[in-house]
């Protein structure tokens, strides 16, 4: 072993004085510390290994070794300290590694002032007063790149954003439900950030244009935006937005039932990554922002279209004849009411991979449109059609046997549902939930079947359910007997 | 020592040289383990390498041993991207046959860590980062310094001035 160990000193010594200026260097290269930072503590950063001139080449090579062979982690050159204190999931121990000595502080600051503990006050406090002091040791408002108040919803005012708007490099600004801050304190968290990806601002009613205007300036890489329940936001800093935020590619515009067709068609026409869009209570929408939408948008996975009740069929019916959008998975049409069979073919046709569906309350909607849906085969997951009491047996036995992946049914209201459905559920071979609130035809003898062990296939093996939860509220045909002999939890 | 020394005979063998120039010989995907023995192999035109190919920062002991745990976790799937983002919740969890292979003294395991680096094998690299992640945890600055022998080189002024500005950082 002696002569093992002689070895790893000299090797040691050779990656160390590789290493040896590099600790700056590597911190420099590194997002989580930056130059400034650096330079302006440099006078009480000390770099242990750095190299003088007029030190004799040798004695600082013995050093360099002396100093290995007696503490063998400083060999690690700061990258990989920086991958160790990444491990590190307890602010506390990356503060007990802060506190340990210069190196050491330099390679974990950023670790631990990336996201800092914003969930009581008194932190907060504690962080807001080191940012400000003129003298800190590291200048920690440049090393903020995540900042999440929403914990404390119910305290955060302008006051508290004044001091934290020198962090002028926080890539995700969460202010959820903070509904005390206006515009005064949220736009000079966002002057000159470029550096921010996502920014939510839900349920802050004081947040105007202003911020959004001052969002469209600065935030070039944004890719996420959420201003739910932000009713004083207008199209025209939307389309401010849409015009510069090239990027985006997550929008929640939640219950903006002011914005209309402009603002959506602009992020539409601009915005080519967007992945997902939730729209839901976007009140004033008409078809063509929708169109837009999807034609625009070859990415788009997720539409979300809730309670935009203005919607008709020709949303749909005006997409290019032959245009297919295979990215799109999720659709939520609930309430849609407009919606007829005619929308619903076309949809299917145009998005043949959707793997959710959602048309609650799409009331007008028949075994027509439900026979669509079947050509969606095994990719179908998640399909409700809750309210929609038109369709009957037929087309729900049509859609269990050619979608037979379903995982999630919700049928709640649909009226004209009997036992022939149920047990056509019941071969589901992947059913999780199942909704039949208020399907008062159904009776005993179908959910029993429901919950009986499957057989997979033509004497295939027999597996028990997966069966996790049906609803049966209202269904007053049922005896309470059978809800308590089944194995999954029912709701009565 | 490890099985390195009787390669199996259906595999092809690379011969690489230590930095104190002692010759290993390896299976080509024991070796391929290392990302960047696979480019190298693969600037070869894809053929087996015959001439040796030198590690110039890795000593022999040290190559040996990474070599062992290169065979041990031979049959290891590819990381996928979920495993990357999987490490991001920062698991310290280390399998039990790894932890017994990092019960080792500081200098080797630092010297391991150096060589999963330098010779670009992550999931060897992540086990290094979390053997000594693990050392760290929970410990106070002082522990901390007296585990790894490390000097504290702040003045009183400055310790007091970093534990202040920091103090908002407790367990979560």
């Amino acid at each position: 072993m002696a002569r093992a160990r002689s070895m790893y000193r000299e090797s040691s010594t050779r990656s160390d004085t590789s290493t040896s200026t590099s600790p700056e260097r590597d911190a420099d290269l590194d997002d989580d510390n930056d130059s400034i930072m650096l330079q302006t503590n440099d006078s009480q950063s000390s770099i242990a290994l750095s190299t003088s001139t007029d030190m004799d080449h040798d004695a600082q090579r013995r050093l360099i070794e002396e100093r290995c062979r007696v503490c063998p982690i400083s060999r690690l050159p700061a990258e990989l300290m920086i991958a160790i204190f990444a491990k590190l999931a307890s602010p506390a121990d990356l503060r007990s590694c802060m506190l340990v000595s210069r190196d050491w502080a330099r390679n974990s600051v950023g670790l631990l002032w990336h996201r800092p503990q914003t969930t009581k006050w008194e932190n907060v406090k504690s962080i807001i007063s080191a940012i400000r002091r003129p003298d800190s040791y590291f200048d920690y408002s440049s090393l903020v790149k995540r900042l999440n108040l929403s914990a404390l919803d119910d305290i955060v005012s302008d006051g508290t954003l004044q001091p934290l708007s020198s962090c002028k490099r926080i890539e995700r600004l969460t202010l959820t439900n903070c509904r005390a801050l206006t515009d005064f304190g949220v736009t000079p968290m966002l002057q000159n950030n470029h550096s921010l990806l996502a920014l939510d601002v839900t349920n802050i009613e004081g947040i105007t244009d202003r911020t959004m205007f001052t969002l469209a300036e600065n935030a070039v890489r944004l890719q996420g935006l959420n201003i739910t329940n932000c009713h004083n936001i207008t199209d025209e800093s939307i389309q401010a937005v849409a015009r510069t935020c090239r990027y985006l590619k997550r929008l929640k515009l939640n219950g903006c039932s002011q914005l209309t067709d402009r603002a959506i068609m602009s992020l539409a026409v601009h915005c080519k990554y967007i992945l997902e869009i939730d729209l839901h209570g976007c009140e004033n929408l008409e078809d063509d922002s929708i169109t837009t939408v999807m034609s625009e948008g070859a990415h788009l996975r997720e539409l979300r279209l809730a309670h935009c009740t203005r919607i008709t069929d020709n949303a749909f019916l005006r997409l290019p004849s032959e245009a297919i959008y295979d990215s799109l998975r999720i659709m939520d049409l609930t309430d849609c009411a407009n919606l007829q069979d005619a929308g619903v073919i076309k949809i299917v046709h145009a998005a043949p991979r959707l793997r959710t569906l959602v048309l609650n309350k799409c009331r007008a909607i028949t075994d027509r449109a439900v026979m669509a849906i079947t050509r969606l085969g095994k990719n179908l997951h998640y399909i409700h059609l809750g309210h929609c009491s038109r369709i009957t047996d037929t087309g729900l036995t049509q859609l269990v046997q050619k979608c037979n992946r379903i995982r999630y049914i919700d049928l709640a209201c649909c009226t004209n549902l009997t036992d022939n459905s149920v047990m056509q559920l019941s071969t589901l071979p992947k059913l999780k939930r199942v909704g039949l609130v208020k399907c008062s035809d159904i009776t005993d003898r179908s959910i029993t079947a429901l919950s009986r062990p499957k057989q997979l296939g033509q004497g295939g093996p027999v597996t028990a359910t997966v069966l996790e939860r049906v609803h049966l509220s209202y269904c007053t045909n049922l005896t309470l007997a059978v809800s308590n002999s089944c194995p999954a939890p029912y709701l009565c | 020592m490890a099985a390195n020394a009787q390669p199996t005979d259906a595999q092809p063998k690379i011969t690489l040289v230590s930095s104190d120039n002692q010759k290993i010989l390896v299976d080509r995907d024991i070796a391929e383990r290392s990302v960047l023995l696979k480019h190298m192999i693969q600037d070869f035109g894809g053929e087996t390498p015959d001439q040796d190919i030198p590690i110039h920062n890795v000593n022999e002991v040290v190559l040996k041993k990474v070599i062992e745990w290169c065979e041990h976790h031979r049959a290891d799937p590819p990381a996928t991207a979920e495993d990357d983002s999987d490490n991001r919740k920062k698991s310290t969890d280390i399998e039990e046959w790894d932890q017994k292979f990092m019960q080792v003294d500081q200098e080797m395991l630092f010297e391991i860590i150096l060589a999963a680096n330098y010779l670009d094998i992550k999931p060897l690299l992540d086990v290094g980062c979390k053997t000594v992640a693990n050392m760290i945890k929970g410990k106070s600055p002082d522990e901390i310094r007296k585990t790894f022998n490390i000097t504290n080189d702040f003045t009183p002024e400055e310790e007091d001035q970093i534990r202040r500005e920091n103090e908002w950082a407790e367990d979560r």
